[in-house]
């Protein structure tokens, strides 16, 4: 059993997580912070589908976002476990 | 003393103190590249910029790619500066500068570093228009994943 399946939610649990928006994600929502529920297995691409259709604003930047959690680029096929920090995060514009 | 200057800022930046920095015995020169806030783009009017960030994350990323640029050149020092919030025209938003034993590499790791920030850095800018709109811009590409940016020192 590796370090990562110790922490990992229940199978039959859903995963509470925090999602952070920026730029123009939260303009559209009116938030920088959603906290929400998903149901098992807690993937990168079912949040990312339950956000587009609770925030139908967030749907057309459904994709071209990217994911980061715990402040690191991911694949959208991510297993999300409980208390991770996601962020929604839509092309970049600094410099 | 720190080789590394990292700094995410509501206040001015101040381009002789980067210079300042990253002057060090070691080097043969050192490139700064300031980016600043442009009036015009094709016909809109821009009067200026506010930039919205990931703070905790941009700050991890652009120690990321000063680390990316350590592994490909010598770079004896750095410094990635962004301003964050509003930022009037002709004002620098961001300083990035290195310093390195020969010119060459100077200008080939300065570069690397706006190009790649513009890239993969959290953060955001917003134009507010002469005409009293205003627009997020959106970069081309989402950012690129860890295993996709050729990271030479990955091999070590």
């Amino acid at each position: 059993m590796t370090e990562r399946d110790v922490k990992t939610t229940a199978p039959h649990e859903a995963a509470q997580l925090r999602v952070l928006l920026f730029s123009v994600l939260r303009e559209k929502v009116g938030r920088g912070t959603l906290d929400l529920a998903l149901p098992a297995p807690a993937t990168g691409a079912a949040l990312l589908d339950q956000l587009a259709r609770d925030y139908p604003a967030l749907a057309p930047y459904r994709p071209i976002v990217r994911l980061a959690v715990n402040q690191e680029y991911t694949d959208e096929s991510v297993r999300l476990e409980a208390g991770d920090e996601v962020a929604l995060i839509t092309p970049v514009s600094g410099g | 003393m720190e080789d590394i200057w990292i700094e995410l800022t509501k206040e001015a930046l101040d381009v002789g103190a980067a210079a300042a920095f990253l002057a060090t015995p070691g080097a043969g020169g050192l490139s700064l590249f300031v980016g600043t806030t442009r009036r015009w783009t094709g016909e809109q009017e821009t009067e200026e910029l506010a930039y919205d960030a990931y703070a905790p994350m941009a700050e991890q990323e652009m120690r990321r790619l000063v680390a990316q640029a350590q592994g490909r050149w010598p770079v004896l020092k750095a410094c990635v500066l962004h301003r964050l919030g509003v930022v009037p025209v002709a004002e620098a938003s961001v300083v990035v500068g290195v310093a390195t034993p020969h010119r060459a590499e100077a200008f080939d790791a300065c570069r690397f570093l706006i190009d790649a920030l513009k890239q993969q850095v959290p953060i955001w800018k917003r134009e507010h228009y002469a005409d009293g709109s205003t627009a997020w811009v959106q970069g081309s590409a989402p950012p690129a994943l860890q295993e996709e940016i050729p990271s030479p020192e990955a091999d070590e």
